[in-house]
């Protein structure tokens, strides 16, 4: 058992990097943390970065975890070589790209590409926002898996994820207190079904809410809140077709021995208490 | 200076009760209580009712206030009488139709109608509401004014305290919750709006979802008053009436030490986060200019 102790960041190629960084900070509010010439990194808490979008093709998503030790990086290649997803070690100029000192790549079942990184940069500097967004920081991810199921066995069986609510057979999963960190959602392929960040209070979803609509960025999904997690959230549309969300208000699970998860519907009533309803299908 | 108690009720003049009733069941998710001929009765807390219908002119609207003793509804009488109006005490048959001891009404200087009324009536049974919108009460009423003595009513005669003023609209409070009563700088006369308080954000974001789906036009938020700090949502109820399911007031703790804060006259005076308004005294003063 591989312990995945906080997801780090998504990498994601795209073939705008000036798109990317207008979308990033005007809209989303993140901070330019470094700029190269081929990649551009955005810091939204602490971290060093927490998003970089690449030169390259939007299909190419990575979404890193984070390990606390080399052995663990060891161990992880064993026991992903016995689960039939064989991973390969980062070499030092990759290691370089990422801010991090050592990783390890692979594929999930359903093919999402996936890499535990070992110490990755911390910053010493302020995170401060293009704009006053209220952003606390990269916080989850959704994956499109072609068989939940398969996944959620995969990623609680290997890894120390654990299922905290399922909205039809999609597992919302954490790997710490934080109610999901890694979020499984039946698509027909792998990929990126959201982006989660964080943000400091429900003001600040429906500020965004208002600004989002005044700029003609499409809001998917919201102002909601979610049953599973009663956060309230936000979601619409970045570069390339991802999606990010906003939210505010996840529960934490605290008490690991007497949580149990509990079934909700898939559906619009399942994924908000509100009333809103997905203007595309993102349940 | 008048002791005022509480708010006690809003009575709303429509053409059409039955449309009415089902918008003060069906919408607000208010309890009915009776219907008598041209009269239907709600209750949205504890007291007997706080919203009643009256079959007639749809301009017709009031809401009441209650006195602690029949000395100090006296008083009011004087007083108000002192200030250049014309307070008259309700006959038997009116004190009955509203569920009180004795009233007394009149008109402040922009033409609004105003009860001041004695031991209205409570109920000993639990507010069962017809809808699960969360209501808690009805919390405040927001009014037009065409004159700056209206201000001066609240604030001299009675013990209404400024807690806040966008512009030259004031927010008056009478307990220690930001405001019971709100004032509007407006070319018109009339009760603008009716808040009921609902339990929390959930209910005015249900609310929202609710309303679309219902074709209620929204006419402001969901937003957040900055002044208040309360989440509102408010839409077009009957004959022209706006309706506000609220959550979250503040509360001024020390009369003594809070200073009222001046707001700009603009629309993002009235909403935090950034809603649309399509109430012209609730857009800034540009958006009144242009009206």
């Amino acid at each position: 058992m591989i312990e995945l102790r906080d997801i780090r960041y998504c990498r994601l190629g795209t073939r705008d990097l000036s798109a990317a960084e207008w979308f990033a900070t005007t809209i989303l509010g993140l901070e330019v943390a470094e700029r190269t010439k081929r990649a551009l990194y955005f810091k939204s808490d602490s971290r060093d970065h927490t998003l970089c979008y690449f030169e390259g093709e939007p299909e190419d998503q990575t979404t890193a975890f984070e390990v606390a030790a080399s052995e663990d990086l060891d161990a992880a290649a064993t026991a992903l070589e016995a689960a039939g997803s064989p991973a390969a070690r980062g070499t030092a100029e990759d290691s370089e790209l990422r801010r991090v000192r050592d990783f390890l790549s692979f594929s999930d079942p359903s093919g999402n590409k996936i890499e535990l990184v070992l110490r990755p940069a911390h910053s010493a500097r302020h995170y401060h926002g293009t704009r006053d967004a209220g952003v606390t920081g990269f916080s989850h991810v959704g994956l499109f898996s072609t068989n939940a199921a398969r996944d959620e066995v995969f990623w609680t069986t290997v890894f120390n994820a654990r299922v905290s609510d399922r909205l039809g057979d999609a597992p919302l999963m954490r790997i710490n207190p934080v109610h999901h960190t890694i979020a499984i959602l039946p698509g027909r392929k792998a990929g990126i079904h959201h982006i989660n960040h964080q943000v400091a209070s429900t003001d600040d979803v429906q500020r965004s809410n208002a600004l989002l609509r005044e700029r003609q960025i499409p809001v998917v999904f919201g102002p909601g809140r979610h049953p599973a997690s009663s956060a309230q959230f936000l979601y619409f549309t970045g570069p390339d077709e991802v999606t990010y969300e906003y939210s505010v208000g996840v529960r934490n699970v605290d008490d690991e021995p007497i949580y149990r998860e509990r079934q909700l519907e898939a559906s619009a009533r399942g994924a908000c208490q509100w009333g809103a309803q997905p203007v595309v299908k993102l349940i | 200076m008048i002791e005022l108690e509480q708010l006690r009720y809003v009575r709303l003049g429509t053409r059409d009760l039955r449309g009415a009733s089902e918008f003060a069941t069906g919408v607000l998710g208010l309890q009915h209580v009776r219907t008598e001929a041209d009269r239907a009765y709600f209750r949205s807390d504890y007291r007997d009712h706080t919203l009643c219908y009256v079959l007639t002119d749809s301009d017709y609207a009031s809401f009441a206030l209650d006195v602690r003793t029949a000395e100090v509804l006296k008083r009011a009488q004087q007083a108000l009488s002192d200030f250049g109006l014309k307070p008259r005490f309700g006959t038997d048959e009116e004190c009955a139709d509203r569920r009180v001891k004795a009233f007394i009404a009149f008109e402040d200087r922009t033409g609004n109608s105003v009860e001041i009324v004695l031991r209205p009536l409570m109920s000993g049974w639990r507010y069962f509401p017809s809808r699960d919108t969360g209501v808690r009460g009805l919390l405040s009423v927001a009014l037009r004014s065409k004159s700056r003595d209206d201000e001066r009513l609240w604030t001299s005669v009675f013990n209404g305290r400024i807690s806040d003023w966008v512009g030259d609209a004031c927010y008056i409070r009478m307990d220690r919750l930001h405001h019971r009563l709100s004032l509007h700088p407006s070319s018109q006369a009339g009760l603008l709006g009716v808040a009921f308080e609902v339990e929390s954000i959930d209910q005015v974001m249900q609310a929202k979802y609710f309303l679309k789906s219902s074709q209620i036009r929204i006419k402001h938020g969901p937003g957040r008053q900055p002044t208040s700090g309360q989440m509102f949502i408010t839409f077009d109820g009957p004959d022209g009436m706006l309706f506000s399911f609220v959550t979250g007031m503040s509360t001024i703790a020390d009369d003594q030490t809070h200073l009222p804060r001046q707001f700009p006259d603009v629309a993002s005076s009235y909403c935090a986060w950034g809603s649309e308004v399509a109430i012209p005294e609730l857009a800034g003063a540009e958006s009144l200019r242009d009206n």
